[in-house]
């Protein structure tokens, strides 16, 4: 049993800190999937592309000894690698699914390659000396508020730009002409194609976003909140992701709450592991998260409603 | 009543029984299980000969005699083979020989042509796509600086040659697990999570492994299934959650691999033995040599010591998969289903049901891959102890188009490409994970079909382009 | 009056030639539109009219010809060039958003504002004065889902004039409309040609073209078949030029004596749609061996919830259904079909057939765990193949064999698989649900004449149809759905479509 000392050292201000870092992968990489979504095209790669960021991030920072050239470079190989999604699924009419596994193999393939080239071995890479963990800042005046101040506002960067990624799709998916396109082309393409909007485009875009996204995520991963890369270290997290974004009814909003969610599943098993407040085997407590991400979709995916064209492909008769 | 030209299924599974028995005396060693092989043929031809009698609509006698000899052929061929007695290689080749003639006999020479034509076609994409990923791997090479053609020669001599054996090793797990998605796949599913499942058939058969104690073939018929049963039970999960609130496979099976994979060192750990004598904290110790499943060496002295009749087994498998999907009302409901849920169903067809059926036996399959890596091969639980078979497993089904059959083929490739790949590290120093993106682009090449719908049209109208602007050239000169 | 000389001409197209991979869809059509006048483009379904105004409106392009507006020469690589050049189309199957309101779909594409961002105030004031100007009301904050098919299509008439659309495309504007909304909308069709918008009409009702259009051109299996002058051409020589022989307009009907038990009861059966609402209301009904009940109302009104309730693909909440006397109403799908009740359901290719499948396989399906389809656990392929040529050969469905894909044959064949399936099984009660939907004459033709030989054959049958035409053509009676409920029971022979029409609005309730 839990008694009240060992509640109180859970259960506290950093746990909400902690909880907001370790939702931060998540939530980018959901709200990239959401938008992917909503413009008609299941996205389960983004696993693969959050692993592809996370490794680019990495290297270009070892390389130029600049973590910030390392998330641009992530966010950049992010992208580059979702552009083959969007080629498969929009252009060569491939089922989403499909797409999306095949490139969740790929990257292992590409980012074990790359490590080979990169440090001669496979596995996990040289540390970087400096991370972006180091451009740590507090938020003046907000950072004072208490509770929330030092658990919001006293943040690593990529925590900040998950919380104007939040804002800002939020504010793109409902007051900008390219987000009511976005919409439309995920409810009813045709609708779209129609009065001469190009569809393949839209998806292009929404698939890309995914990607520059997902980098960013993965760039967190390996530049942020570590200083390696290892392989596979994304873990599943681009299925949580995916969990995210359906348990957040496919919204921005929702993906991140859903993720706050699992990234509280896994701060408050990684506490309870090292409170050692339980004697059972660690591993139990690391399967917290991913129950906690199966029990969620168990209960709320009846109530949220996906896409009507969601995952459909979408030919118009042009050429052939 | 029904006509009955063919075995009724009580002899057909009597027959079944005398060439399992007989097969498993001969694997172990007892010659004389030949005799209950040939017994067991002689008893088809006698059922076939007089169900042909009595029946009405009288088949020719030949079209089973023929089928009975192809089935004998062939399998005598594949052991012998695997034995590392390369001339049963012949035996196959006639198998074949055998199977054409009678199609020929049965349907006519025509039929028999459009079917040539039909398969050749068919391997038209899969040989291009998988030739253009090696000439795209060429130009990786290059441009990272290695050597392409001596690590290709080192890749294929490794794989095929030098190393064959571990080719088929990787093979065998592979298979299960192919099965396993290519089978989910037919019902719409996507078992994505089929590692987990791995995990769970691997930890169950080394439970059963270290502490059932029977008599070798029941110790090992019993594991099979409680442990194939185990791994199936895992996805009742991912099937309750998709029937009962329609939650998405692909997350609920992948939130389950990781669990099951976080379960595994809690598992070695506990049942691992005593951890003071123990050796290494991440192994367990050897299961009983009552449940090992037996080897070639056992009866075919020339062949590799590792390689065990897993192989066998899963080609078994892989057939009887193919017979559930294709020609049984199961399979077929499963296939209804997976293609349009909705008629399915205005046919009475249960589309719960079946969702539980595909993934369950998904679930077996997968776990079966896992049981008889531990049973065959590894004889213990090790962390990390798959290689990934449940992720390679989407590559070899997608691959394979979910085609039972299809499904053998492409493990073998993949398991050749594996074993070349370790071999290939060892002789040049091209890292073994340039094999990883020959893979994936070979997938990715053979599963996006419409590329080369896509590249035709393009370069159609590329030339027409050209054509027109030499025309319009012309016409002003 | 000779008007080609004085009206200015709008549109042309010149020789217009549309080859898919299989079909030749447009071969030399050349029709020209004046300025305010209504067009009617007449012909099957598969005559080649959607191909023609998809090529006009840039969805499509022509594999040769030539299109001019205003005399000159135009190429539109998408719809966006045709909408720019003031051509608006609604399509059959409505292009608008769902989940989004009118005043988004209105503007969709053409959103107000500066720079990316949507100036929803000036959005909606600019709908509010386009819906004014042409008398067309609609709540621009309403979101599309909440709108009747008939406001949803005046949604769709607004995007177009959003655009200043000056010609304006309607594909078989009618086909889901009531005759009273009919009448609307050919209302706001005549404003919009007096307000100097041409329209053209897509259409495959001989009524709707003497009604509304000045001119019409005949289209036939991709062929332009003539020109004609509304006034002045007679109906018959219209349906001649587009079926291209004498056609008989109705299926001749015999008198047939109707059971006088019935074999199928619905009593007071209510039934909850997905969103917990009630889609049917305490509905009563009785179809008696021999005779055809047919169903009419608009698409919505919970017609689909009968046909599924009976067929016991959805619960019933209270009430019983019975059959030959038995409550069936607890009984799986699997059992009803086993008890000989029989579904042609409305959309083939979605409820009806697994498209991927071979023919026999569809054939069996269902009934493939009853003995002769399957032997133990085995399906006997052999049964199964043979049984499907023969209904193959005598129901006529072109093939090149029983083990094509269902997917690779026409509308009229893919559905005469599903009567074959479904009218071999030798049913007592048949639920034939849309039958003839997006068939053209001559399948029509063959499928209510089977349709009326299972009744002469002494099977109940309940048709639910949207076409009234092909209500009074076979019902015996006619009950009208409105709102999940039957509210009215008519004589065919004693009313009118008007009369129903007026009915399925909710009127003279």
């Amino acid at each position: 049993m839990i008694d009240m000392i060992l509640a109180s050292q859970i259960f506290n201000v950093d746990l909400l800190a902690a909880s907001i870092r370790l939702s931060t992968p998540i939530a980018i990489a959901a709200i990239g999937a959401t938008i992917c979504e909503r413009s008609g095209v299941v996205n389960i790669a983004m696993e693969g592309i959050m692993i592809v960021g996370a490794f680019f991030a990495l290297w270009f920072s070892a390389l130029t000894g600049s973590p910030w050239i390392g998330l641009f470079a992530g966010l950049v190989f992010g992208g580059l690698y979702s552009l083959i999604h969007a080629w498969a699924t929009v252009t060569l009419h491939l089922d989403h699914t499909v797409s999306g596994a095949v490139l969740n193999i790929l990257a292992l393939g590409i980012t074990r390659y790359m490590m080979v080239l990169a440090y001669g071995h496979p596995g996990t890479s040289d540390s970087i000396p400096v991370t972006l963990a180091n451009y740590r800042f507090a938020v003046p005046l907000l950072s004072d508020i208490p509770i929330l101040g030092p658990s919001l506002f006293n943040q690593t960067p990529i925590v900040y730009i998950m919380f104007l990624l939040v804002i800002f799709f939020t504010w793109f998916m409902k007051k900008t002409k390219v987000g009511l396109h976005i919409k439309a082309s995920g409810e009813h393409p045709y609708a779209l194609e129609t009065i001469g909007v190009s569809v393949y485009k839209i998806r292009y875009l929404g698939v890309i976003i995914s990607g520059l996204l997902g980098g960013v995520a993965g760039a967190y991963l390996s530049i942020e909140n570590q200083s390696t890369f290892t392989e596979g270290m994304t873990n599943g997290r681009g299925f949580i992701a995916m969990a995210a974004m359906i348990s957040g009814g496919w919204t921005p909003i929702g993906a991140f709450l859903a993720a706050l969610f699992f990234g509280f599943a896994e701060a408050f098993q990684l506490r309870l592991q090292i409170s050692g407040a339980v004697s059972i085997p660690g591993e139990f407590f690391t399967i917290i998260p991913y129950v906690a991400t199966l029990a969620a979709v168990a209960g709320l995916v009846r109530k949220s409603k996906a896409p009507k064209a969601d995952g459909k492909d979408f030919i118009i008769e042009k050429e052939d | 009543m029904v006509e009955k030209t063919r075995t009724t299924p009580v002899i057909a599974a009597g027959l079944a029984l005398l060439v399992f028995f007989g097969g498993w005396f001969v694997v172990t060693g007892h010659g004389w299980g030949h005799l209950l092989i040939l017994a067991a043929w002689g008893g088809y031809l006698v059922s076939a000969w007089l169900g042909i009698r009595k029946g009405s609509s009288a088949a020719p006698f030949h079209t089973p005699l023929l089928t009975s000899i192809m089935i004998l052929l062939a399998v005598y061929g594949i052991v012998l083979y695997l034995g590392s007695y390369f001339w049963g290689a012949f035996l196959i080749i006639a198998a074949l020989g055998v199977y054409a003639l009678e199609k020929g006999l049965k349907d006519g020479k025509e039929i028999l042509k459009e079917s040539l034509k039909a398969s050749l076609k068919n391997l038209m994409i899969p040989f291009f796509g998988f030739f253009s990923a090696l000439i795209i791997g060429v130009f990786i090479m290059l441009a990272t600086g290695y050597d392409p053609i001596e690590s290709y020669a080192a890749l294929f001599y490794g794989g095929l040659v030098k190393n064959w054996s571990v080719s088929i090793l990787n093979a065998t797990p592979l298979i299960f697990t192919g099965l396993s998605i290519a089978f989910a796949f037919q019902a719409g599913l996507f078992n994505i999570g089929a590692e987990g499942q791995y995990y769970v058939g691997a930890m169950a058969a080394t439970f059963f492994g270290l502490y059932l104690n029977l008599p070798p073939l029941l110790t090992i018929l019993l594991i099979i299934l409680i442990s194939g049963a185990l791994a199936a039970a895992w996805n009742f999960v991912p099937a309750l959650l998709k029937v009962k609130t329609g939650a998405h496979e692909v997350i609920t099976t992948m939130m389950l691999a990781h669990t099951a994979r976080y379960l595994s060192p809690v598992f070695i750990r506990t049942f691992g033995g005593d951890p003071a004598t123990s050796t290494h904290a991440y192994v367990t110790d050897p299961i009983l040599e009552t449940s090992f499943l037996p080897r070639f060496k056992g009866f075919l002295p020339d062949t590799n010591y590792r390689l065990h009749i897993g192989i066998l087994i899963a080609i078994g498998v892989a057939l009887f998969v193919h017979y559930l999907l294709f020609k049984t009302r199961i399979g077929f409901e499963i296939r209804a289903v997976g293609q349009n849920p909705n008629a399915a169903r205005a046919q009475g067809i249960s589309i719960g049901k079946n969702i539980f059926r595909a993934l369950l036996f998904a679930g077996f399959l997968a776990g079966l891959s896992g049981v008889v890596q531990v049973l065959g091969l590894d004889h213990k639980l090790f962390l990390n102890l798959s290689g990934g078979y449940g992720w390679n497993g989407i590559s070899v089904a997608l691959l394979a188009a979910n085609n039972p059959i299809g499904v053998i083929f492409t493990a073998l490739i993949w398991g050749i490409l594996d074993a070349g790949g370790q071999y290939m590290i060892r002789v040049t120093d091209t890292p073994n994970s340039i094999v990883e993106i020959i893979k994936g682009i070979v997938l990715f090449l053979i599963v996006a079909r419409y590329i080369y719908v896509y590249l035709g049209n393009r370069i159609k109208r590329r030339s027409l382009r050209r054509i027109e602007a030499k025309n319009a050239a012309g016409g002003r000169a | 009056m000779s008007p080609k000389e004085e009206r200015n001409v709008v549109l042309e197209t010149r020789h217009i030639a549309k080859q898919f991979p299989k079909v030749l869809a447009n071969d030399d059509i050349s029709i020209t539109l004046y300025e305010g006048e209504i067009l009617s483009l007449l012909g099957e379904n598969g005559a080649g009219k959607s191909t023609l105004m998809n090529v006009l409106y840039g969805l499509y392009k022509p594999t040769s010809g030539k299109i001019l507006l205003h005399g000159e020469e135009v190429e539109f690589s998408s719809p966006r060039d045709a909408i720019s050049k003031g051509l608006g189309m609604v399509h059959q199957h409505f292009m608008l958003v769902d989940t989004l309101t009118v005043t988004e779909n209105i503007i969709l594409g053409a959103e107000p504002g500066r720079g990316g961002v949507i100036d929803y105030k000036k959005a909606r004031e600019q709908v509010v004065a386009i819906a004014k100007k042409y008398g067309l009301r609609v709540d621009p904050d309403e979101t599309i889902e909440n709108l009747s098919v008939g406001l949803q299509q005046r949604v769709e008439i607004l995007k177009a004039l959003y655009r200043n659309a000056k010609i304006l495309i309607l594909d078989e504007p009618t086909a889901v409309l009531t005759p009273q909304e009919v009448d609307e909308l050919f209302e706001v069709v005549k404003t919009l040609r007096n307000s100097g918008v041409s329209v053209i009409i897509i259409t495959h009702k001989l009524e709707e073209v003497m009604e509304i259009s000045d001119r019409c051109y005949i289209l036939r299996r991709g062929r332009q078949e003539g020109e004609r002058l509304t006034r002045g051409a007679t109906k018959a020589e219209l349906a001649n030029l587009m079926v291209g022989r004498d056609v008989v307009l109705t299926v001749a009907k015999t008198p047939h004596t109707v059971a006088k038990d019935p074999i199928m009861q619905l009593e007071h059966v209510t039934v909850l749609n997905e969103k917990k609402v009630q889609a049917l209301k305490d509905c009563s009904l009785d179809i008696h061996p021999g005779e055809i009940v047919g169903i009419a109302g608009v698409d919505g009104n919970g017609q689909s919830e009968l046909a599924e309730v009976i067929m016991g693909l959805i619960p019933v909440e209270s009430g019983r259904i019975m059959h030959e006397g038995e409550d069936v109403a607890k009984l799986s799908t699997r059992q009803r079909i086993f008890k000989n009740i029989s579904y042609v359901p409305a959309d083939r290719q979605e409820f009806g057939l697994v498209l991927p499948m071979t023919i026999a396989e569809n054939i069996a399906i269902g009934y493939h765990e009853k003995m002769p389809y399957c032997r133990g656990l085995s399906l006997d392929y052999s049964y199964i193949n043979r049984h499907a040529e023969e209904l193959v050969a005598s129901f006529d469905i072109r093939t090149s064999s029983a083990l094509a894909p269902a997917g690779t044959l026409s509308g009229g064949n893919q559905q005469k698989v599903i009567l074959a399936r479904e009218f071999s099984r030798e049913p007592t009660f048949l639920l034939v649900s849309q039958p003839t939907r997006g068939l053209d004459v001559g399948a029509i033709e063959y499928i209510h004449s089977q349709i009326l030989a299972m009744r002469d054959r002494n099977v109940g049958i309940l048709l639910i149809s949207m076409e009234l035409e092909e209500i009074f053509a076979l019902a015996d009676r006619i009950m009208v759905m409105y709102e999940g409920k039957i509210v009215k029971e008519l004589d065919p022979e004693k009313t009118d479509e008007k009369e129903v029409g007026l009915y399925m609005t909710g009127g003279n309730a």
